[in-house]
């Protein structure tokens, strides 16, 4: 029963019943057999040869038709009957059957089915789908043609049209305001903005929205969050004692390369290898602080080469996940089960990395020194006298002391006054001499194999580099036009972004046990156009937002949610929980409490007191950042390992302290006391009801419009405005006999009430402000 | 298991928990469809023995020579270097060069029926010892904190694993509608040394994660209303807030949940602040705890896991600091030191077990006392000239117990060799305490999985073997 459920739940998804009439009658080796092999053989008769059964190999065609040591053939093109493995997956025998039973993964009939109908029709193999470079493809015929707005839209009608279905209306313009502005910038439109696109009859209004937003500078900002939960982006080292470590300026970079539009291969280039550029910038040196982003541990005893071997693997895992979405990491500790990397392979890569200067030292060294944001020509000034002091005392050794005590003194005094002006910041160096690299056996750090030296892995060597293979080698084969995976598991982000799941729903994931793509057609026909456009990933969002894809409505009708529950055939618009940074970000952009100041060291909002120390460190409370940092955006927000911002948790921030792909939405009642009673959130919420009175007009019916515009971006409907005003009418009634709760409610923690203003009244709107604030409809964008 | 797997494919498949709900239950209902409610009670796949765990980890590795496993001969030999062949290629954290054993200066009885070797040091503990569980084969890899505290809780010496709570309650979904199912208390004013992470949800969804207690304030975050807001102006509210939301006609699955999300909410506002409030307890059961209504004491937290246990908390992890004995200071010492700290937690210890036992909670309710390691049997290097006595870091053998919840009651499992250097007999690894631990919760280790960039991993890794020779 329970089965029977799973089947039509994961049905539902991939094989709709609406689709089981267009599917061709041929076995598809890439979704009906390799997910088979996958899952019930690989394990003892797959890539890895230490754990390899029988000298058996199912994972290649030439292989399996040679059989293992019993000399069967395993498979005979054309003859199941001679085939061995159809022998050993049919018999009832417990000593002979497989899988065998203890593994517990038993081949149901249809399983059997297939495998029989496959090895009938010759028993061809098909390459991974997405080891194969990406190709162009047809455009598929469609009926509704005049709904597509661009090729995006013609993929997804063709899939539509084949199980029956019509797309959903284009979304109300306000709606629209809304999603594609918390989309693009993370923030929600001002009246203003609010104002001139919805009177705007020009029929390029939305397209001209869409590049007003993409020109914002908080477009830097609500892209870089992504980017930081792949970085494992932190201000604190990790482990134990989990000390400060100032990165800032690398998180400043990234969120200035998203506005600069850098393309996404220099991107990739300068945060991999910026420091083996010719002549590398100071800006792509900072970039090199991506990987500077991992743990160190300096807790008393232990060894720090184990936690620097810690660190390389970490960037061998983040750079293939990242970039390739391997898996990459299993074949650490053995070859990898599935996919087709050796551990060879793996400490190949490893090398690459281990040739880093840096050692699990609690100074963060190699280190760079940046000035502070809005101090960058002081610094300049400055540094260039400091450097010219510091050559002529070099050449000085001669001179009187007096004349050497002098110049000590001033390069002393431009210490400091460089010092509250600048900061650090950790890089990537390479080590003059190379350090050797073993296979760690079992992937013990100590347990030392066979030497390797660097290389890149050969399923995926699409193209031979030229010269000795650096990270700078590394990652132009990553970028390489001819690399499979790079443009489409980046375009899948953006598109996982957008509509809440990527067209392949395993984006962690694109080797042979992840997800097939829903539209492989048009994972591949964007990847190519991200390609062809330089890598430009504004013009990539662009096309994304402006398809009528985008556009649809996200109502949903019970049959279509019984349907296609998680909407991957894209029936209708997305629909998804703002994220933790979002929902902060978005109340306090509504009660106009929040700061727009960009960069620079992280802040440090008002939370709960722990009363709790690290282990062998220093509290893990903090004092609140004075002024206009206590209501910075999220993302400013001080990452602490050990102690991460309460509310950001509990909305699925993750914890960074590795590479995280794909953040899981939940829903749980901490998120509701949160939304509810943080004080953040209710401060945001008496700076609504401020802004109510002051500037929602005179009647209640108008303060409410009012409010729900800046919330919503829409009037509230009749019944709306009559329940509201019910809540409000209640409330004021309440607090009128209750003026101390009243001046509490309004006051504590924003402040005390402003001239003319009257405290039952704040007070009974901050009630409704903290009830709108908390409307599914705000906490989602639809 | 298939529900499990559900669950878990409808984590995965749906990106967002709670998406997948088909069924229109009615709104305000329970949402009891695990598919809108991932904490909806489960049963296990298998019989289970215990319904619920309390863990009571002292912070720093209490030294088990001098508690639990009592060693004669190392207290003959004390002084004398210790035989090369033990330490040959060895690393400890802080000592280096040829140490001197070191013999318990506490003095050991044997107890009960059973006849188990109890230090002096716990007088209560050992009064209890025909009911205890003692594992003296203990072993685990790791000999520094943080990383054993990972491998204890996690399955794995480096964060990004799920905790044990975490698993737990992904697997068995929360016993109460009112609290959370995975509780964290910690006191003694920090925090253990792997953090947060030992009671982490991983790359499991955050619903799953410890909610960690304050002792000041909220007891759970934002719990309380803002000053100034009463229980009835929050139900006025939530009352607008709830029609409102349905305002919309066809209500989205994913609004049905929260919908009941701020019912459980509203519901939690009173349930945790009563449960946490031990100032209504009878005299007598404070005084036997040694707990004070206000306190941020252990006594205190063991008293708490009594309460949220009996309302249905599934897991209580608590964490006490400063059981770190290297002798560095005389709070640190092993014999007057540790008598002294052992005072609290042996008294708070013994009433936990009989106040679970005269309540029949016992059971039902697996207590786990234990440190993430144990301690050499030699001196500490940087302290070995000192007046105060001290043990290093020791991963090779260390002692716990374990009391209720199906676990066999008197006997002493596993055995250290006679310097207490090795674990020789029975050994027992910490995979295979948590393989055993989810055997008692009724699950087979090796199925209960979750699949993460690609890998199905689970709480004993590759590891783990259920022990049933402790099984009542």
């Amino acid at each position: 029963m329970l089965r029977c459920s799973l089947l039509l739940l994961v049905g539902v998804t991939l094989t709709s019943p609406a689709l089981a009439d267009v599917k061709p009658r041929k076995v598809d080796f890439t979704r009906d057999i390799r997910p088979l092999l996958a899952d019930r053989c690989l394990q003892c008769h797959g890539p890895d040869e230490q754990t390899r059964k029988g000298r058996l190999r199912l994972d290649q065609r030439e292989a399996a038709l040679v059989g293992g040591r019993s000399k069967r053939p395993a498979i005979v093109p054309g003859a199941p009957d001679k085939s061995e493995l159809l022998a050993r997956v049919r018999t009832h025998e417990a000593t002979e059957v497989m899988p065998p039973p203890k593994v517990n993964k038993p081949l149901s009939d249809r399983d059997i089915e297939l495998l029989t109908r496959w090895i009938e029709q010759g028993a061809e193999y098909a390459q991974h789908w997405a080891y194969v470079p990406p190709r162009p493809a047809p455009l598929p015929q469609v009926q509704q043609l005049a709904w597509t707005r661009s090729p995006i839209d013609v993929f997804i009608l063709a899939r539509l049209e084949q199980a029956r279905l019509k797309p959903a209306a284009e979304a109300d313009r306000a709606t629209l305001l809304r999603r594609v502005s918390l989309d693009l910038t993370g923030l929600p439109p001002t009246l203003h903005e609010a104002e001139r696109f919805l009177n705007d009859p020009s029929p390029d209004a939305y397209e001209r929205l869409v590049d007003r937003l993409l020109a914002s500078p908080a477009f830097g900002e609500r892209w870089a969050v992504p980017w930081l939960d792949l970085a494992r982006y932190a201000d604190s080292q990790g482990y134990a004692n989990d000390p400060d470590r100032s990165i800032w300026p690398w998180r400043d970079w990234v969120i200035r390369a998203l506005n600069a539009n850098l393309p996404y291969d220099q991107f990739t280039l300068e945060q991999l290898a910026g420091d083996l550029l010719p002549n590398p910038t100071r800006e792509q040196l900072i970039a090199t602080g991506f990987h500077r982003n991992t743990m160190t541990n300096t807790e008393g005893g232990t060894n720090p080469e184990e936690f620097r071997s810690a660190a390389i693997v970490d960037r061998v895992n983040t750079t293939m996940a990242v970039w390739l979405a391997s898996t990459f990491a299993c074949a650490q500790c053995h070859s990898h089960k599935y996919d087709p990397f050796s551990q060879k392979e793996y400490y190949q890569i490893y090398a690459i990395f281990n040739n880093c200067e840096d050692a699990n030292r609690l100074d963060d060294a190699p280190t760079l020194r940046v000035p502070l944001p809005r101090q960058e020509q002081r610094f300049a000034e400055l540094d260039v006298e400091l450097l010219r002091k510091l050559q002529e005392r070099g050449k000085l050794s001669a001179a009187p002391l007096s004349v050497r005590e002098k110049l000590d003194r001033e390069i002393a005094a431009l210490q400091r006054k460089l010092k509250p002006i600048e900061a650090t910041t950790p890089i990537l160096k390479e080590l003059s001499k190379p350090r050797s690299t073993h296979i760690h056996v079992r992937g013990e750090f100590e347990n030392k194999g066979e030497q390797v030296t660097p290389g890149l892995p050969a399923a995926l060597t699409h193209v031979a580099p030229a010269g000795p293979i650096n990270r700078l080698t590394l990652a132009r084969w990553i970028v390489d036009p001819k690399n499979p995976l790079t443009a489409r598991v980046a375009v899948n982000r953006l598109w996982e972004e957008l509509f809440g799941v990527g067209l392949v729903e395993t984006s962690e994931d694109f080797g042979t046990q992840g997800d097939l793509p829903s539209h492989p057609e048009l994972l591949d026909w964007l990847a190519l156009e991200y390609q062809r456009s330089g890598w430009n990933t504004k013009r990539m969002l662009r096309l994304l937002v402006t398809s009528a894809t985008y556009r649809q409505n996200s109502q949903v009708s019970d049959e279509l949610a019984q349907l296609d529950p998680n909407n991957r055939l894209l029936a209708r618009g997305p629909r998804v929980r703002l994220s933790a940074e979002m929902v902060r970000d978005q109340a306090l952009a509504i009660s106009g409490l929040l700061s727009r100041k960009m960069f620079g060291p992280p802040v440090q909002p008002p939370r709960p007191l722990f009363a709790l120390a690290a282990a062998f460190g220093s509290t893990t409370d903090w004092t609140a950042s004075p002024g206009e940092d206590r209501l910075r955006r999220g993302l400013y927000t001080r990452v602490r390992r050990n102690a991460p911002y309460p509310s950001f948790t509990t909305f699925d921030a993750p914890e960074r302290t590795f590479c995280n792909i794909r953040r899981l939405r939940t829903n749980t009642p901490l998120q509701a006391l949160v939304t509810l009673n943080d004080p953040v959130f209710f401060e945001a919420a008496q700076g609504l009801a401020r802004r109510i009175v002051a500037e929602g007009g005179p009647t209640t019916r108008q303060r409410l419009d009012f409010a729900l515009r800046l919330c919503l971006t829409r009037s509230p409907t009749e019944a709306e405005a009559k329940r509201l005003e019910q809540l409000y009418e209640a409330a004021r009634q309440r607090f009128a006999s209750q003026p101390a709760h009243a001046e509490s409610i309004a006051t504590q923690p924003l402040g005390p009430i402003p001239a003319g203003m009257d405290a039952v009244e704040l007070a009974a709107w901050t009630i409704v402000s903290n009830t709108i604030l908390n409307l599914d409809e705000t906490i989602a964008r639809r | 298991m298939t529900l499990l797997e559900r669950t878990r494919r409808t984590f995965l498949r749906d990106g967002a928990l709670g998406l997948g709900g088909l069924a229109l239950a009615s709104l305000l209902a329970e949402a009891d469809d695990p598919r809108d409610n991932p904490l909806t009670p489960r049963r296990p796949p298998l019989p289970a023995r215990a319904k619920a765990v309390i863990v009571l980890h002292l912070s720093g590795a209490p030294p088990h020579l001098d508690l639990l496993d009592y060693k004669p001969e190392l207290v003959k030999r004390t002084g004398q270097p210790i035989p090369e062949s033990f330490i040959q290629g060895k690393r400890f954290a802080f000592t280096s060069g040829v140490p001197n054993l070191l013999g318990t200066p506490q003095k050991f009885r044997q107890r009960g029926q059973s006849g188990a070797w109890v230090s002096d040091a716990l007088p209560g503990i050992a009064s209890l010892a025909d009911e205890l569980c003692f594992l003296k084969g203990m072993w685990t890899e790791q000999f520094n904190h943080a990383p054993a505290e990972l491998l204890l809780y996690t399955g794995a010496p480096r964060p990004g694993r799920p905790s044990f709570g975490s698993w737990v309650t992904y697997g068995l979904g929360s016993e109460s509608r009112n609290l959370p199912g995975f509780i964290v208390l910690v006191s003694g004013g920090v925090l253990p040394s792997a953090g947060k992470s030992a009671w982490g949800n991983g790359f499991l969804p955050g619903v799953f994660q410890g909610v960690q207690c304050r002792s000041g304030g909220d007891p759970v975050l934002y719990v309380s209303n803002p000053q100034g807001m009463d229980r009835e102006m929050r139900r006025l509210s939530l009352d607008a807030l709830r029609d409102l939301n349905q305002m919309e006609g066809t209500l989205h699955p994913e609004t049905r949940t929260r919908l009941a999300q701020y019912e459980m909410a509203f519901r939690m506002q009173i349930a945790v602040p009563e449960v946490m409030d031990i100032s209504r307890e009878p005299l007598q059961v404070l005084e036997s705890y040694g707990a004070h209504p206000g306190a941020a004491s252990f006594a205190n937290n063991c008293l708490l896991a009594r309460r949220l246990v009996e309302q249905g908390v599934r897991f209580v992890q608590l964490f006490d600091w400063g059981w770190d004995f290297h002798g560095t200071n005389p709070a640190e010492d092993i014999d007057v030191g540790l008598r002294k700290r052992c005072q609290p937690m042996d008294r708070a210890v013994t009433a936990l077990i009989r106040d679970l036992k005269s309540r029949g909670l016992l059971d039902s309710t697996l207590v786990v006392w234990t440190g993430e390691f144990g301690r050499t049997p030699f001196r500490e290097g940087r302290t070995a000239q000192s007046k105060t006595l001290g043990r290093d870091h020791h991963p090779h053998s260390y002692s716990m117990f374990l009391v209720g919840g199906g676990i066999k009651p008197g006997i002493t499992y596993g055995a250290s060799d006679e310097l207490g250097f090795y674990a020789v007999e029975n050994k027992m690894h910490v995979h295979d305490l948590q393989a055993t631990l989810l055997h008692l919760l009724g699950f087979d280790h090796e199925r209960l999985t979750y699949r993460f960039q690609g890998r199905d991993f689970r709480l004993t890794d590759v590891h783990g073997r259920v022990v049933h020779e402790i099984l009542a």
